[in-house]
């Protein structure tokens, strides 16, 4: 039985079925030729929560790094700029373009719901490629965990400087 | 996954001789090696059980004759056409996984586990066969029982 997989399914023509006719969508290409949001912030900075993720022997690797304004300044902690660096196929470096676009003026909570389905339904990508929205969306939770641990990391420095004051 | 066995431990691989099938050869590779080549064979096994259990769900269904299905390099595709849409099942070998694109769950990425056999996504410990068998079903309206595929853990072959 096995053999019939070798016969062509349609012997007298090309079957449409087999032609497998791949084009970038035009928002794809679009992200590409116009990049936005390319660069890198300063990782040292508090305020920046960086995302690495993907490994190159898969193909993909993106870092992503968010901004998130002074909770002095705002109670909210709104994330005011975000930069993005990505290693592979056009659609990987649109996911992640498209999200630090997204995430750009939302709260941290706000940002933390952005589901992979939302950006592969906007880039229209193919089966293959909803990887790769799956491997944006680990990197904004990535960039945000990344914060979080930032954020507490300074609070418990606070907390020790003001012991070691209050001790003395 | 870093094991210093990979560095460390070599491997006698015994193979039949490609032109003389009654001799056998040997041949020492690293144990990085031989961990990917066993990875290799589960994986084709899998993919290729796979195929055949959905090829022959295509050719019994009558409503399916738009349906098609290929399995080349390691990549298995199932295209129901619109507006269901196409199953990719693919082996990824850098990280020794399956990988899953489904139409209705979107994309996932699957371990193998060597004591049950299956395999599962760590983040809700599913596995790939039990996902199937539940979409699958629901996009045929009968009952499918992928568990009769290879490395799906329930009957043992």
């Amino acid at each position: 039985m096995s053999i019939f997989k070798y016969i062509p399914k349609n012997i007298q023509g090309y079957s449409m079925n087999n032609i497998f006719a791949v084009y970038y969508h035009e928002k794809v290409i679009d992200h590409y030729e116009n990049p936005r949001n390319v660069g890198s912030l300063d990782k040292t900075d508090k305020r920046v929560g960086t995302g690495l993720v993907g490994a190159p022997a898969c193909g993909d690797v993106m870092k992503l790094q968010i901004k998130v304004r002074d909770i002095q300044v705002d109670e909210q902690g709104r994330i005011e700029d975000a930069k993005f660096k990505t290693f592979g196929c056009g659609s990987a470096i649109a996911s992640s373009s498209l999200a630090t676009e997204w995430v750009k003026g939302k709260t941290i909570d706000e940002a933390l719901q952005l589901k992979n389905t939302d950006i592969a339904k906007e880039l229209c990508l193919p089966p293959v490629k909803l990887h790769c929205s799956m491997l944006a969306e680990d990197a904004i939770k990535a960039a945000l965990s990344d914060y979080r641990i930032k954020q507490q990391n300074a609070q418990k420095e606070l907390e020790e400087v003001n012991n070691t004051k209050m001790n003395e | 996954m870093l094991n210093i066995h990979y560095f460390i431990k070599p491997v006698l691989y015994i193979y039949n001789s490609p032109l003389i099938l009654s001799t056998k050869r040997i041949k020492l590779i690293d144990y990085k090696s031989y961990c990917l080549y066993k990875f290799e064979i589960v994986a084709h096994e899998t993919l290729e059980s796979l195929y055949e259990y959905f090829e022959d769900l295509i050719t019994e269904n009558e409503h399916l004759s738009d349906s098609d299905t290929t399995f080349n390099n390691g990549v298995l595709t199932v295209n129901f056409g619109s507006p269901i849409g196409m199953y990719v099942i693919n082996r990824q070998l850098p990280n020794e996984q399956i990988w899953l694109s489904s139409p209705i769950s979107g994309p996932k990425r699957y371990d193998y586990l060597k004591s049950t056999d299956t395999w599962v996504y760590k983040h809700n410990n599913q596995s790939l066969h039990q996902l199937l068998q539940s979409e699958i079903s629901n996009i045929l309206r009968k009952n499918v029982d992928f568990f009769v595929c290879k490395h799906s853990g329930k009957y043992c072959l």
